[in-house]
């Protein structure tokens, strides 16, 4: 009975569309946390394991050695490479290729990747026009490497301290 | 031998006196880390990784080194043995690079292996780690130095295997190195087996530097068939290319080692001359055409051509499957015709070879004399003369008969020089001395024979020996009386009690005889099929610059307006295109699957490794298809290995040959050429082979002339004789011209 008359004092009172309006104005005066992508980007952490890139040296060599320690450990096959004596008798790649609709962003190959020249960075927001672009090739991915190095030896230099 | 009783991890085992830890605890299945010992070569404990604990023996001690004794209680994985096996481990790893991600030994690396257990994570030394400067060895062997951790594994080889000391350590403590004494590279024919033997990434192959990770690819059990031997192999195969060859053991065959004709050769595989599809000669153009209009093409043009079957003439090379054969002499005997060979390098085809072999491999290293009678047996067949090796180990003597004295890896007694056509007076006169010597009466043509000190001393070594050997080989093929040669030596052998290695056969050249790939029934030979009036020729791999004793008649006849000539090639030069009409595109080595009968009869068969290049079909499909499409019977094969079970039930072809046991009247007034290729230009996939013709061996290029031979035919040092130089030199025989060249033969 007493439970009836309750309901009744709060539908007839408006009780409900009162607690949504309090959230509502709640929020009204709060601080704003919606982001405008792509004019603004929300935080990211320095071990996000975005698009690939193959890094350089200072000295513009690039690093890749062509060891295929990341093909080999790259648990859906995504990484296909072919090596040859370069003429300064150094071992490198011909042919490095991710598909990166295989690719998992596991960020194994970065793991085994022992003189840091495959790596992941925060590029996240990326398409292709066609079916063969999710293909990258070795140009490509040295290429995103050199546009976004800065970036890329920041986070690793943030992350450094808890390896 | 008295059986002794041990204990090794608390397991009771049984060995005989002698016996090694280590050999026991391979054989009982426990694993002792080890770096210079191998069971093929001499123990040396220098790298002390097998240290085990041996219980009443206060340091640790080397498995390698210390026999087994009785009551001993060996503890391979205790405190005290895995403690020793660290700090051992520890300062191998001081001066050893961490360069693994660019060693081409990553992965099947006994000290990555070994690390991964017995190495520690952080090294206590932060000094400099030891560089050490490469010297190149050669076209064959890459070296690293740096990762060099002094097992001497390399150095024992040369010296005990190889039979040529090349490589050796030079300095002291820190400063010493592993080098090669010779700065123009190593000269061996079994060099490749460093590569094998060596536990780190210091000496790799050179051709597959930096070609695929070792765990990339896929081994294939399969069998080399560059000669006698049919040596066990592993092809590694990456994305459908064979990336290297390994040994692969078979204690019966090849033992643990391999040449290194059979371990580079794979290199001609990627030539740019292989043929890849079928093409035609259409009013003397080349055209590419489909396998159907190419089968059809060469049919029509075999059925135009041979209207008599007898004009039809089937050759192959020595270097066929024991299928390939078998259906190419079917489909030949199915079309009538008898003109089958594959004896295209022989000078004197009258007897069928019919000498056959007597002694097993296993047999050759118990010997205890060997005459060896015209051949360079180290280059020719590496692996029978690593068995005589062994036996002149064992205090073996070794008696030669030659045209030119040649570098053996073992002591020679005695080194006859013997110009071909002097060779069948020689024999004769060593026969005629036997014939004394035992006091049977010499057969009334040897009564104008005479004999010197150095026949004599021939004969009575085949005498005194229990277990002697006749060693016959390759240079007696361009003899025009090799069938004299033949004789008398088997006559020889019968009178001196010793066996025959007929070593004249090459590669698969047994499987050839097997199956009767030779006319019979007056069917004519190679050299009469090139002469005589054929029509039509059916080509199995032949090349036509190389392969055949007289290569401008073999030139001159298929070039001729009226004979068509079809030919099955995995490779299509100039030579090739111009000379044949329709080219069938060819598996080659490891590209098909065959079977291989070596020095022992035994038959063993492989499967294909990868797919051949383009177009290009194994032969056996090929000569299957051409039997159907010709209507005959007894082709419906679906597998290879049916085909080899027909082949090997064969019992014995009849050999129509006479064997004419006078000996032929040779002019000895006039000068013989004796052409002889290098061993890398055996076949056509090694001549295609880069590596390999970059090595001293591959490079040979000499015609040797005496002084008095080059003064009657007015050549000096220098001179090109038939386009390769000549080299004066004192260890040829008079009154011969040995030609020892990778060029093919001219005029």
């Amino acid at each position: 009975m007493i439970k009836k008359v309750k309901k009744l004092v709060k539908d007839f009172g408006l009780g409900e569309l009162r607690t949504g309006l309090k959230v509502t104005g709640k929020e009204f005066l709060n601080n704003n946390i919606t982001v405008q992508f792509p004019e603004e980007r929300t935080p990211i952490s320095p071990r996000f394991r975005g698009l690939h890139a193959l890094r350089r040296y200072p000295n513009g060599e690039e690093r890749c050695i062509a060891c295929k320690l990341c093909e080999a450990v790259c648990p859906a096959n995504a990484i296909t490479i072919d090596s040859e004596m370069r003429e300064d008798g150094t071992r490198r790649t011909t042919q490095y290729d991710i598909d990166l609709f295989k690719c998992i962003f596991c960020g194994f190959c970065e793991e085994a990747c022992p003189v840091d020249a495959i790596v992941e960075t925060h590029i996240f927001d990326y398409a292709f026009e066609s079916r063969e672009g999710s293909i990258i090739d070795k140009k490509g991915l040295l290429a995103i490497g050199d546009e976004n190095e800065k970036e890329i030896s920041k986070a690793r230099l943030e992350d450094s301290k808890y390896k | 031998m008295s059986e002794i009783e041990f204990e090794i991890d608390g397991k009771l085992v049984f060995a005989n006196q002698g016996d090694s830890i280590i050999s026991i605890a391979d054989r009982e299945g426990i694993d002792v880390p080890r770096f210079c010992y191998h069971k093929k070569l001499s123990v040396a404990a220098n790298c002390r990784m097998c240290l085990v604990d041996v219980e009443g023996v206060p340091k640790a001690q080397p498995a390698c080194s210390t026999p087994v004794a009785n009551g001993m209680k060996i503890h391979t994985r205790n405190d005290k043995a895995k403690s020793a096996q660290k700090a051992v481990m520890e300062f191998l790893l001081i001066n050893h690079p961490l360069d693994c991600p660019i060693c081409d030994q990553g992965g099947e690396c006994e000290l990555q292996d070994v690390a991964m257990e017995y190495g520690t994570d952080v090294s206590k030394f932060n000094l400099g780690k030891r560089i050490v400067a490469d010297k190149g060895i050669g076209a064959l062997i890459q070296t690293d130095m740096t990762r060099c951790i002094h097992c001497t594994r390399c150095v024992r080889f040369g010296a005990e295997v190889a039979g040529i000391v090349e490589m050796g350590g030079t300095g002291r403590g820190e400063g010493v190195k592993i080098e090669p004494f010779l700065t123009e590279g190593i000269q061996s024919e079994l060099s490749g087996n460093m590569i094998d033997v060596c536990p780190v990434g210091a000496l790799t192959s050179k051709p597959f530097r930096y070609e695929a990770r070792t765990w990339q690819m896929n081994a294939v059990e399969t069998i080399a068939r560059h000669d006698l031997i049919g040596s066990n192999i592993y092809t590694q195969t990456y994305r459908g290319k064979v990336k290297r060859v390994v040994a692969r053991d078979n204690e019966l065959v090849n033992e643990t080692w391999i040449s290194d004709r059979d371990r580079f050769s794979y290199e001609g595989l990627n030539h740019e001359s292989r043929a890849l599809h079928p093409k035609i000669k259409k009013n003397n153009k080349w055209q590419e055409a489909s396998w159907e209009v190419a089968l059809d093409f060469a049919i029509s043009g075999l059925k135009k051509n041979a209207q008599n079957p007898n004009q039809l003439g089937v050759l192959a090379s020595k270097n066929s499957t024991l299928e390939e054969y078998y259906l190419m002499q079917k489909l030949a005997r199915s079309f009538g015709s008898e003109n089958i060979d594959y004896r295209l390098d022989k000078a004197d085809l009258s007897i069928g070879s019919s000498m056959l072999s007597n002694i097993s491999l296993s047999e050759m290293e118990s010997i205890d004399h060997a005459l060896i009678v015209n051949s360079y047996l180290r280059l020719e067949q590496p692996m029978i003369n690593h068995r005589i090796r062994k036996a002149t180990l064992n205090g073996a003597s070794v008696n030669t008969i030659n045209n030119k004295k040649f570098d053996f890896n073992y002591r020679t007694n005695l080194e006859v020089l013997s110009s071909p056509q002097k060779t069948v007076l020689m024999l004769q006169s060593v026969l005629k001395s036997l014939h004394d010597k035992t006091k049977t009466p010499a057969p009334k043509h040897l009564s104008k024979i005479t004999v010197d000190d150095s026949q004599n001393k021939i004969a009575d070594d085949l005498i005194t020996a229990e277990r002697p050997v006749i060693v016959i080989g390759e240079h007696v093929n361009s003899n025009i009386s090799s069938s004299d040669i033949m004789n008398i030596i088997s006559e020889i052998a019968t009178l001196a009690n010793a066996k025959i290695a007929n070593l004249s056969h090459s590669g698969n050249s047994l499987s050839a005889e097997k199956v009767g790939f030779k006319p019979s029934n007056k069917g004519k030979n190679a050299t009469s099929m090139l002469s005589e009036n054929t029509k039509a020729f059916l080509l199995m791999d032949v090349d036509l610059n190389y392969d055949f004793i007289n290569p401008k008649l073999a030139a001159d006849t298929f070039n001729k307006d009226d004979v068509f000539v079809v030919s099955l090639n995995s490779f299509e030069d100039e030579a090739s295109q111009i000379n044949s009409d329709v080219i069938l595109p060819l598996a080659s080595f490891y590209e098909s699957s065959g079977t291989h009968i070596n020095f022992d009869g035994i038959a063993q068969s492989f499967s294909a490794s990868v797919k051949g290049p383009g177009d290009s079909k194994p032969g056996w499909k090929i000569i299957k298809v051409l039997a159907d499409l010709f209507e005959f019977k007894g082709f419906e094969y679906t597998d290879s290995t049916q085909v080899a079970d027909d082949a090997l039930a064969i019992t014995s072809i009849g050999n129509n040959d006479i064997v004419d046991k006078n000996t032929k009247a040779i002019d000895d007034s006039k000068i013989a050429i004796h052409w002889q290729y290098s061993p890398y230009a055996v076949d056509g996939v090694t001549r295609k082979a880069k590596s390999l013709q970059e090595t001293p061996i591959g490079k040979m290029n000499a015609a040797f002339i005496s002084l008095v031979t080059a003064k009657e035919l007015k050549l000096s040092g220098g001179d090109l004789f038939h386009g390769v130089p000549v080299s004066i030199n004192e260890t040829v025989a008079d009154g011969c011209v040995f030609v020892h060249t990778y060029q093919s033969r001219k005029g």
